[in-house]
């Protein structure tokens, strides 16, 4: 009986091993770039993360077929390098029926900020050879940026137009209303300066220098 | 106010600053360091300084005197001087009325970038993703994120000259707020102007020296700055690197616009305008040479991350392919490592050889780019920040100054139109803001044009050609005017009448025999090589692709149309002169 129990399971494993075979099938690579993206604080890839590997993998299977109960032996990974890449097949639970590309990909599509997570990774140091990474949708204000700062400027520079050209008419007429109280009070006092005279000579236009230059 | 009522400058020093802030402009920036890279590196000062020497101090000292002689704006002045030559100014307020045209578009798109400097991720430093959220949009994948930036997002560029869409509304609302600061500044005449220069003048060089620091102290930097200063003597005996020293120096003064003439005009009489024509000028160059120090070590930073995330592309991809661990290979051994496993794994290696092949890092090219324009200063600059520390900083800080070297010239620019036009009695009976505010609209309406989608291949044909050979013409017979119509011994008696003493002969040989040589030279090297270049092309962004066309009929029309405009006012006001002094003795001989 249990000759039979270990026959049966390494016929399973032998078969399970077989199932995984790089670039060929269902198979996926999956690339691990761990120093890239931790540095001093890298962890040193061994059996243990292997295990973790495959329990969130199991995990996103699970979690996309709604229940279906994968298990962490139902992902048989494979030629595993020193560069922390491998291939992996993923099998039914309980069967040895591989589990179709596509499947695969939107399962790990669906979990890829898990698995990351778990990883302590993003999307550009855990990566699985063919499958796309969803970006972030941009966020877009209601309003751009640029155009409260262009609002601001324009402002800003309207208002200084503004008064630089209404400042001189202020001013003019300022000094209109000043100019008329000081006419009343001279005629009030009747006095005639020289000043006034003179301008009731006549205007000799012989030492003018008006046409000093071609006219144009 | 002197006594026939035309407005002053409150201090010389207001003088001295609005001629160093129109003549230090965008070219200082982005033509002179690209003139340095393609002649060698250093050794483009010699030339640069010689022809400094020869043409451009002369040429600047004999348009101050003019301007401050005469007291009128540049028709007027070259009225007086010969009524034949009214001709001169009118060409030059018609290359003014072009090159305001189109610099304040380059003011708007300042403005642009300016505006988007305040957000937490700079618009031009990451690719927009497409809709599909799988990558960045296609456009933007061949380009790179700030060049799509620019001719997407910026331009929205077509992909010819013929093909025109709608305006950019963004551009439109930029170029209007670019022309009511214009207009802010010039309002009262020299009184707003010469407030406003003290602000352009002087803080350009405090950004550029924060940059200086900045840019001297990047990663990379010291290659940028060796490459610059090790000089390559052997470009000194091509002709075109004198040919184009001679250009720079001419164009970067800004000789022929009239501007230069109409600062004048608002001169005191005795103004000491020889110690200040040196001083601009000198500062004008100095400038020149200061900012490509900065543009250097920029290079140099831009070029060694280049090269840096090269390596480290061949680095990942050797790490792949052969599945290496990660630390096996470091960015200094990725070289002898691609040896090592071409000979070890020939058949493997075959597979990417390719990719190894065109993926190829050198920082000597990555140096030997060479760009200059807006591609410089929108383009690559803008790509340097985004890798700073801080980069909304320095943003925020470059755009500015941009914008500020851009202002100061157009206040030179409005200037040169305004002033000559004002002389007129018809005009004058307007007000000076009325006047000044037709003409900034004017300009605006039909500046609008450049933000539609094709503007920017007619903003090109407007670079290149609208302000080129006319000055040349221009200046030519402004020289050969003045040394041989009204005479050197007369401009002599002048300048001793301003200044109290007579030029001594260096600026007299450099006027009767030195310049007027040096611009036939140049005039007819300008022939040749637009005859010689045949259909005259530009570069269409074709998607990505930056392709060369040839213009189309009409094109090629408007660059002559451009170019006859300005010269042919010349010889038409000479007839026209020539017409009615035949009328007037006529009339006389009657009477």
């Amino acid at each position: 009986m249990l000759e039979k129990i270990l026959l049966l399971l390494s016929l399973s494993l032998s078969v399970a091993e077989g199932l995984c075979k790089p670039g060929v099938g269902e198979a996926y690579k999956v690339r691990f770039s761990i120093k890239t993206a931790l540095g001093d604080q890298a962890y040193p890839w061994n059996k243990n993360e292997m295990f973790l590997f495959r329990a969130a993998l199991a995990f996103a299977m699970r979690d996309f077929t709604n229940g279906e109960e994968f298990g962490v032996s139902d992902i048989h990974p494979c030629n595993e390098t020193q560069r922390v890449s491998f291939w992996f097949v993923v099998t039914r639970p309980k069967t040895m029926d591989l589990v179709d590309k596509g499947t695969v990909e939107m399962a790990i599509k669906k979990s890829r900020n898990r698995i990351n997570g778990a990883f302590l990774l993003t999307d550009k140091t855990l990566e699985f050879d063919g499958i796309y990474p969803t970006l972030a949708a941009p966020v877009s204000p209601d309003t751009p940026p640029w155009l409260i700062v262009f609002g601001v400027v324009m402002g800003a520079v309207s208002v200084g137009i503004i008064a630089l050209l209404v400042y001189p008419l202020v001013q003019r007429k300022l000094k209109k209303n000043m100019d008329a109280d000081d006419e009343d009070s001279d005629e009030e006092t009747g006095v005639k300066t020289a000043e006034n005279g003179a301008n009731d000579g006549i205007y000799n236009s012989t030492f003018s220098d008006d046409e000093r230059f071609t006219q144009m | 106010m002197e006594k026939d009522g035309r407005p002053n400058w409150d201090s010389p020093m207001q003088f001295v600053l609005a001629c160093v802030s129109y003549a230090v402009g965008l070219g200082n920036v982005w033509r002179f360091p690209y003139l340095c890279q393609l002649h060698g590196g250093g050794g483009f000062l010699i030339p640069y300084l010689i022809m400094l020497l020869l043409e451009g101090l002369p040429l600047f000292y004999m348009e101050l005197a003019i301007g401050q002689k005469m007291r009128l704006g540049s028709i007027g002045a070259w009225t007086s001087i010969s009524p034949y030559l009214g001709g001169l100014g009118l060409a030059s307020v018609v290359t003014s009325v072009y090159l305001c045209l189109y610099y304040n578009v380059i003011n708007a798109w300042s403005f642009w970038y300016l505006f988007h400097s305040f957000q937490s991720v700079l618009p031009w430093a990451v690719c927009p993703i497409n809709s599909n959220r799988t990558g960045p949009t296609e456009e933007c994948e061949v380009a790179t994120p700030t060049q799509y930036f620019f001719y997407r997002e910026t331009l929205n560029i077509s992909s010819s000259i013929e093909e025109n869409g709608g305006i950019h509304t963004g551009q439109a609302l930029c170029l209007v707020l670019a022309w009511a600061i214009t207009y802010l500044f010039i309002v009262r005449g020299v009184k707003s102007t010469g407030k406003v220069v003290y602000f352009t003048a002087t803080f350009p060089y405090l950004v550029l020296f924060i940059y200086l620091i900045r840019g001297v102290t990047l990663h990379g930097a010291i290659n940028g700055l060796k490459y610059m200063f090790t000089p390559k003597m052997a470009e000194l005996a091509n002709p075109r690197a004198w040919i184009n020293a001679a250009t720079q120096i001419f164009f970067s003064l800004g000789l022929g616009f009239g501007s230069l003439i109409a600062f004048a005009s608002y001169n005191q009489h005795n103004n000491n305008f020889q110690n200040q024509a040196i001083v601009v000028s000198l500062i004008n160059s100095g400038t020149s040479i200061f900012a490509s120090i900065v543009t250097f070590a920029i290079y140099g930073f831009k070029a060694t991350l280049n090269y840096e995330n090269c390596l480290d592309r061949m680095r990942l991809l050797l790490l792949n392919t052969f599945d290496l661990a990660e630390d096996a290979i470091s960015m200094d051994s990725v070289l002898e490592w691609t040896e090592k496993l071409n000979t070890t794994y020939p058949e493997q290696f075959a597979q990417i050889a390719d990719k190894v092949r065109e993926g190829e890092c050198n920082l000597e090219k990555e140096l030997d780019t060479a760009v200059e324009g807006t591609g410089l200063a929108f383009i690559v600059y803008s790509e340097a920040i985004k890798n700073m520390p801080l980069p909304q900083l320095w943003s925020v800080l470059y755009f500015f100054m941009l914008l500020l070297l851009g202002m100061g010239s157009m206040l030179g620019n409005v200037t040169a139109i305004i002033t000559p036009l004002r002389d007129f009695k018809i005009m004058s009976r307007m007000s000076n803001e009325l006047f000044s505010g037709l003409v900034c609209v004017f300009c605006l309406l039909l500046g609008l044009g450049f933000t539609t989608t094709s503007g920017n291949y007619w903003f090109t044909i407007f670079n290149d050609y609208a302000a080129t050979f006319s000055l040349l013409f221009i200046v030519l017979i402004e020289v050969i005017a003045v040394s041989y119509i009204y005479g050197i011994k007369r401009f002599e008696k002048d300048i001793e009448d301003m200044l109290g003493h007579r030029p001594n002969w260096y600026w007299k040989i450099m006027w009767a025999v030195t310049s007027p040589l040096l611009l036939i030279g140049l005039f007819i090297f300008y022939i040749i090589n637009y005859i010689q270049g045949g259909t005259p092309t530009y570069q269409a962004w074709n998607k990505e692709l930056v392709t060369v066309t040839e213009y189309p009929v009409f094109g090629q029309v408007f660059i002559v149309l451009l170019l006859v405009s300005s010269v042919s006012c010349v010889p038409l006001t000479a007839l026209y002169a020539f017409c009615r002094k035949r009328k007037d003795r006529a009339y006389e001989k009657q009477v």
